[in-house]
C-alpha cells in the first residue's frame, strides 16, 4: 500500500509548485512595475498594505487600503521621497492570521518592501507583527487595538484609540457630565470587547455603580435574553463594548423589552450604518471616537474630498487612522531618506504631536500611540461633537 | 526564500493534521468534523508548558500532544458509540464545546488568545516531524493494529464478527489521531506565536477534512497531496493577479466542486482493491 | 390583572416568572426558526443520506431576495416571503443538478465537501455583490407589543410563530395526503425498491431539495425581520445550529426537526440566561447529552445494519 516512488512523486509535485510559485510572483512584481509606469522601478519605494480584502470583515481591511492610497497619493504628487515614486503591494488575509503571517512574510521577502501598514485585525498583528520585527522592518497598525500589539517588538508601531484610555474618559465624562450612575455593560466576547470591558469596568465601579455585566459572540441577533436580565437590575445606562452591527440590535431590543437607558460606546460604534441598522433606538447615544467626516479641519475635509473623489464613498474611521498612520510611516521614511529598517524605526519614534486628521499623535517607547479622543453623540441621525 | 519556506512549513504542520484525520475518518472510516479541536488543545498545552512552567520547546510538544491525545481518549469513549453522522455531528458539538471553554478560561487568555511565544519550528522541524508522523503511522498500519482498522472501515459488523473489538480500536485511532494532531498544534504555535480560539474552529476541522478526501481518503500520501494544495492554491491565487485576487475566495468554493464532481474518490484515489469491488457493487445497486 | 400564575420560577435573583415566560415565548420564537432550517437538512437526509451544508446559504439568499423584494420592488410582506421561497426553490434545485446529482454513486464524503463548497462559493458571492455590510430589513407593518396582563409579546413575534405553524402544518398535509409526499417517504425508506414501484427518484429528489430550500428561504426572510438585519454571513451559525436540531429530533424524521427546532431554541435563550459566556457550549451539550441516551436522536428510526 504504501510504495516509496508515491513520496518521490510527492516531493517532484512539491518542488514543481514551488517553481510555479516563485515564477508567479516574479510575474507580479512586474505588472506592479508596469502599472507604475513613470517611475524606475530601481527607484520606486516599495509599500505594503496587510488587511483583509475578502470575506467578512472586508469592510475594515479595505477602508484601510483605502486611507493608506490617498496618503500615498498625496506624497507622490508632491514628488514621492527625494524625488522616488512610492508604490503600494496590498496583500489580503481573509482576516485570517495563519494568511496574515503569510502575506506579511511574503511582503517582506518577496517584494522587500521599506515598511508595512497592517494588520487591520489584532490576530492578523500578533502573527504578521513579529515577521516584520524579525526583518527590522517597520510596521504600524491603524486598527489592532488589543493589549500587546506594541509589545511585539521594536519594530511594530500602532496608531489608534487604546481601548483603556477610551473607556475610562468615556465613564468619567458619563458620570460627571451626563450624570449616569448605574451602569450595565454588554461586551462582544473578543480581545476588543473584553479590554474595554475591564477598563470601563473597573473606573465605573470607582465612580459609580455597575449594577450588571453581560457578554455577546459577534454576528449575534438575539440579545433579549442578556437584556431582560439587565433590566432586572435597573440600570440608567448601558455600555455596549462591541461594533455597530450589534450595538444597533441591542439598542433596539432593549427598547423592545422597556429597557430605557442611555447607550454608551466606543469607536466601534462610529460608522453611518448604526443609525441605518439602529433608527430611533441610538438616537441620543454617546460614544468615543478618533475621528468624525463633519470635523471642520481644512486637512481632515480635503482628505474626505480626495476619498469621495478616488472611491466615489464617504471614509469612515479605519481609513482615517489609515490614512494618518500612513502619512506619519512615509514622513518618517523620508526623514530616514528613504531607507527603511532601523533609521526609519528611529525617525518613527522622533515623530512628536504629529499634525493627522485624527487629532495630533505622539509614540510611547512601545511604539503606542499618544492622541485625543473625541466624543461623539448621535443627534438625528447624524453624529455630532460633544467634547 | 523565507516566504517559501514557511509556506513550506505550513504544509508540513498542514500535512500532519490531514495525515492524522486520516487515520480516523480514512482509515478507520470514522468521519470526523472536529479535529482542529485536538489541534488546539495540542497548541494550547504545548504553549502554556513553555510559557507557564518553561519546558523545552521538544518536551512541550510532546507533552502538548499527549494532553491532545488523552482528550482523544475523553471525547473518544462516549461518542465513538456513535455511528456514522451521528459521530460526526458529535465530534463537532465536542469542537464547539472546547472552542467555547478556550475563549472563557482565565489561563488561557480568553479571547485575547497566548502571545509571546518563542518562534522555534522552521522548515526542518516540521518535516523531520511529518516524516516521523509517517513512518510510525506506516509501522501501525503495516501492523495487527492496522489491519483491524482497515476491517473495521470495510465492514464493522464483520469485523466484530472475527473478534476485533472494534470500540477499543475505533478510540485508539482517535487517541492516535488526536497526538499527532496535537503535536501539529503545537508546531502551528511556535511557527505563528500567537494563539486564539478562533483558529480552531469548525472551519479549520473542515479545511483538514477536505484536504483528506481531495487528495484521497484512505491514502497518507493523499492527505499530504491533499496539504499541499489546499496550502498552496490561496496563495498562487494572491500572486496572480490582484483582479483574480478578489475572487479567490469564490474560486476556491468552485473548485471543491469541480474537483469532488471530476474526481470524487480524491486525486490518489483511496487505495485499496475492495474499494473498488464496493464501488462496482454500488453501482450494480444504484442502476440509473 | 396578572395572568400568569404566581409559581415562582425566578431561579436567581431578579428575574421573576414573567420574565421568565417571556423568555420562553423569545425561545419558542427563536426555535420555530430552527425547526424550519432543520426540515431543510433532514428531508434531505432522509433521501440522500448527505448533509447538505450549502443549506444555509439557501437560508441567507432566501433573506436578502425577501429584502430586494421588499426594498426594491415594494412588494407587501406575505408577496416579499413567497417570492423568496420561490427563488429558494429554484437554488436549492439548481444547487442538487450542478453539485450533488452528479455525485449521487460516489462514496458518501465526497458530496458532503462538495456541499461545503457550494457553501463557500454562494457565501463569498453574495459577499461580493452585497458587501459583507448588515442591512436593515424594512417590514412596512408596524411592530407593536401585545400586552397580555403584564406579559410583552411582540407581533412580530405572533407572525413569525403563526407563519412557521402554517409551513410545517402545509408540510405534514404535503408528506402524510399527497401522492408526492407518498413517493417522498417511499424513497426515503428504500431507494430502489420505490424506483421499482415506479418512482421517479430524479424527480422526487428535485422537489425535496425544492420544498426543502423553500422552507430555508422562509426560515431566512422571518429571522431577517425579527431581527431586522439581513447580512451575508447570517446562514453560517444557524445553519449549524438547524443542523443540530435536526440530529437532535433524529436526523430523517420531520416531527424530529420540529420538535429539535424548539428544544434547541428554549435550552439556547435558557442557556443565555444563566451562562451567556456559554451558551453555545450548552446547546451542543445537549446534543451529546440526546445523543449519548438516545443514539438516533429523540425521533430517529432505528437504522436497520445491513449484514
Amino acid at each position: 500500500m504504501f510504495k516509496p516512488s508515491k513520496f518521490i512523486v510527492i516531493l517532484l509535485v512539491f518542488a514543481l509548485a514551488a517553481a510555479l510559485l516563485s515564477g508567479c510572483s516574479q510575474n507580479q512584481e512586474e505588472n506592479a512595475s508596469d502599472s507604475s509606469q513613470d517611475a524606475k522601478t530601481e527607484e520606486a519605494i516599495k509599500i505594503g498594505t496587510i488587511g483583509p480584502l475578502t470575506g467578512d470583515v472586508a469592510t475594515y481591511g479595505i477602508s484601510t487600503k483605502n486611507g493608506v492610497e490617498i496618503a500615498v497619493d498625496q506624497f507622490n504628487e508632491n514628488g514621492g521621497i527625494d524625488g522616488r515614486k512610492i508604490v503600494l503591494i496590498s496583500e489580503d488575509t481573509r482576516g485570517d492570521q495563519t494568511e496574515a503571517a503569510n502575506a506579511a512574510s511574503k511582503l517582506v521577502d518577496m517584494d522587500k518592501v521599506a515598511a508595512i501598514v497592517g494588520g487591520v485585525i489584532s490576530a492578523e498583528t500578533l502573527t504578521g507583527g513579529p515577521i516584520a520585527d524579525d526583518a527590522k522592518i517597520v510596521m504600524i497598525s491603524s486598527s489592532s487595538t488589543a493589549k500587546g500589539v506594541p509589545e511585539i517588538g521594536d519594530y511594530v508601531f500602532r496608531n489608534c484609540l487604546s481601548d483603556e484610555v477610551q473607556a475610562i474618559q468615556l465613564a468619567e465624562y458619563a458620570v460627571e457630565e451626563l450624570g449616569l450612575e448605574k451602569f450595565a455593560i454588554m461586551f462582544t466576547n473578543n480581545d476588543y470587547g473584553l479590554s474595554l470591558k475591564e477598563a470601563f469596568e473597573e473606573k465605573a465601579r470607582e465612580l459609580a455603580e455597575v449594577v450588571g455585566v453581560e457578554t455577546y459572540n459577534d454576528g449575534e441577533k438575539d440579545f433579549r435574553a442578556q437584556l431582560t436580565k439587565l433590566k432586572g437590575a435597573n440600570p440608567d445606562a448601558l455600555y455596549i463594548a462591541g461594533y455597530y452591527t450589534e450595538a444597533a440590535k441591542i439598542a433596539q431590543q432593549a427598547k423592545d423589552q422597556g429597557l430605557d437607558v442611555k447607550f454608551l460606546g466606543a469607536d466601534g460604534f462610529y460608522s453611518p450604518v448604526l443609525v441605518e441598522l439602529g433608527g430611533e433606538a441610538v438616537e441620543g447615544a454617546v460614544f468615543t471616537a478618533g475621528f468624525f467626516t463633519d470635523d471642520p479641519s481644512e486637512k481632515a475635509q480635503s482628505f474626505v474630498k480626495a476619498y469621495m473623489e478616488k472611491f466615489n464613498a464617504e471614509p469612515d474611521m479605519f481609513a482615517a487612522q489609515a490614512y494618518d498612520a500612513a502619512m506619519i510611516l512615509l514622513t518618517a521614511l523620508k526623514n530616514a531618506n528613504g531607507v527603511g529598517g532601523e533609521a526609519h524605526q528611529k525617525e518613527m519614534l522622533k515623530i512628536k504631536d504629529f499634525p493627522g486628521i485624527t487629532g495630533n499623535t505622539s509614540f510611547t517607547p512601545l511604539g503606542d500611540a499618544v492622541k485625543d479622543i473625541i466624543i461623539l453623540k448621535v443627534e438625528n441621525g447624524k453624529f455630532a461633537k460633544l467634547r | 526564500m523565507n516566504y517559501y519556506f514557511q509556506i513550506l512549513t505550513v504544509i508540513m504542520i498542514n500535512s500532519i493534521l490531514a495525515v492524522s484525520l486520516n487515520l480516523v475518518s480514512g482509515y478507520t472510516g470514522q468521519l470526523s468534523l472536529g479535529h482542529a479541536t485536538f489541534m488546539g488543545l495540542g497548541a494550547y498545552a504545548a504553549t502554556l508548558f513553555t510559557l507557564k512552567l518553561h519546558l523545552p520547546f521538544l518536551a512541550s510538544i510532546i507533552l502538548g500532544a499527549t494532553v491532545a491525545a488523552f482528550f482523544g481518549f475523553v471525547i473518544g469513549v462516549p461518542t465513538l458509540r456513535l455511528k456514522g453522522d451521528y459521530l460526526a455531528i458529535a465530534t463537532l458539538g465536542f469542537g464547539e464545546i472546547m472552542k467555547n471553554i478556550l475563549l472563557n478560561l482565565q489561563i488561557t487568555g480568553g479571547p485575547m488568545g497566548l502571545r509571546g511565544i518563542p518562534k522555534v519550528t522552521n522548515i526542518y522541524v516540521a518535516t523531520a516531524a511529518l516524516i516521523l508522523v509517517i513512518f510510525s503511522l506506516n509501522r501501525i498500519m503495516n501492523s495487527r493494529v492496522g489491519k483491524s482498522f482497515i476491517a473495521i472501515r470495510e465492514d464493522e459488523l464483520a469485523a466484530e464478527a472475527m473478534g476485533i473489538n472494534t470500540t477499543r480500536f475505533k478510540i485508539l485511532a482517535f487517541i492516535i489521531g488526536a497526538f499527532y494532531a496535537g503535536m501539529a498544534g503545537g508546531l502551528y504555535a511556535f511557527l505563528f506565536r500567537y494563539i486564539n480560539p478562533k483558529d480552531f474552529g469548525f472551519m479549520k476541522s473542515i479545511e483538514i477534512l477536505c484536504m483528506v478526501v481531495l487528495g484521497g481518503m484512505g491514502n497518507t500520501y493523499g492527505a499530504v497531496l491533499g496539504a499541499f494544495i489546499i496550502t498552496v492554491l490561496p496563495e498562487l491565487l494572491r500572486s496572480v493577479s490582484p483582479v483574480i485576487a478578489q475572487y479567490r475566495m469564490v474560486l476556491y468554493g468552485l473548485l471543491l466542486v469541480i474537483m469532488m464532481i471530476v474526481k470524487p474518490q480524491g486525486i490518489i484515489s483511496g487505495s485499496s482493491l475492495s474499494n473498488r469491488i464496493k464501488r462496482k457493487k454500488l453501482l450494480e445497486k444504484g442502476g440509473q | 390583572m396578572d395572568i400568569i400564575p404566581s409559581i415562582d420560577f425566578a431561579l436567581w435573583k431578579g428575574m421573576d416568572s414573567k420574565m421568565f415566560i417571556e423568555q420562553i415565548i423569545n425561545g419558542l420564537t427563536l426555535g420555530s426558526t430552527y425547526s424550519l432550517i432543520a426540515l431543510g437538512y433532514t428531508m434531505v437526509y432522509g433521501i440522500l443520506e448527505l448533509i447538505n451544508f450549502a443549506h444555509s446559504e439557501i437560508y441567507m439568499i432566501g433573506a436578502f431576495l425577501g429584502l430586494v423584494m421588499v426594498s426594491v420592488y415594494k412588494l407587501p410582506f406575505i408577496a416579499a416571503l413567497l417570492v423568496s421561497m420561490a427563488g429558494s426553490c429554484l437554488l436549492g434545485i439548481t444547487i442538487e443538478k450542478a453539485a450533488y446529482k452528479p455525485l449521487r454513486r460516489a462514496n458518501r464524503i465526497a458530496p458532503l465537501i462538495s456541499a461545503i463548497g457550494v457553501s463557500i462559493f454562494l457565501q463569498n458571492a453574495v459577499l461580493m455583490l452585497a458587501g459583507p455590510q448588515a442591512r436593515p430589513f424594512p417590514t412596512g407593518f408596524n411592530v407593536t407589543n401585545l400586552n397580555l396582563g403584564s406579559l410583552r409579546i411582540s407581533s412580530l413575534q405572533l407572525i413569525i410563530l403563526l407563519v412557521s405553524i402554517v409551513l410545517m402544518v402545509g408540510l405534514h398535509f404535503l408528506i402524510q395526503r399527497t401522492k408526492l409526499g407518498q413517493a417522498m417517504r417511499a424513497t426515503a425508506q428504500d431507494k430502489e425498491t420505490a424506483q421499482l414501484m415506479g418512482i421517479k427518484i430524479d424527480q422526487v429528489i428535485s422537489f425535496t431539495f425544492a420544498i426543502g430550500s423553500a422552507l430555508g428561504g422562509a426560515a431566512g426572510v422571518l429571522v431577517g425581520v425579527y431581527f431586522d438585519s439581513v447580512d451575508p454571513m447570517m446562514g453560517f451559525f444557524p445553519g449549524l445550529k438547524g443542523f443540530v436540531a435536526a440530529v437532535l429530533g433524529g436526523i430523517g424524521s420531520i416531527p424530529g426537526a420540529m420538535l429539535g427546532g424548539l428544544i434547541l431554541g428554549l435550552v439556547e435563550m435558557l442557556g443565555a440566561v444563566y451562562m451567556s459566556r456559554y451558551k453555545d457550549a450548552i446547546a451542543f451539550a445537549v446534543l451529546i447529552f440526546i445523543l449519548l441516551l438516545k443514539p438516533t436522536g429523540l425521533l430517529g428510526r432505528k437504522v436497520q445494519e445491513k449484514v
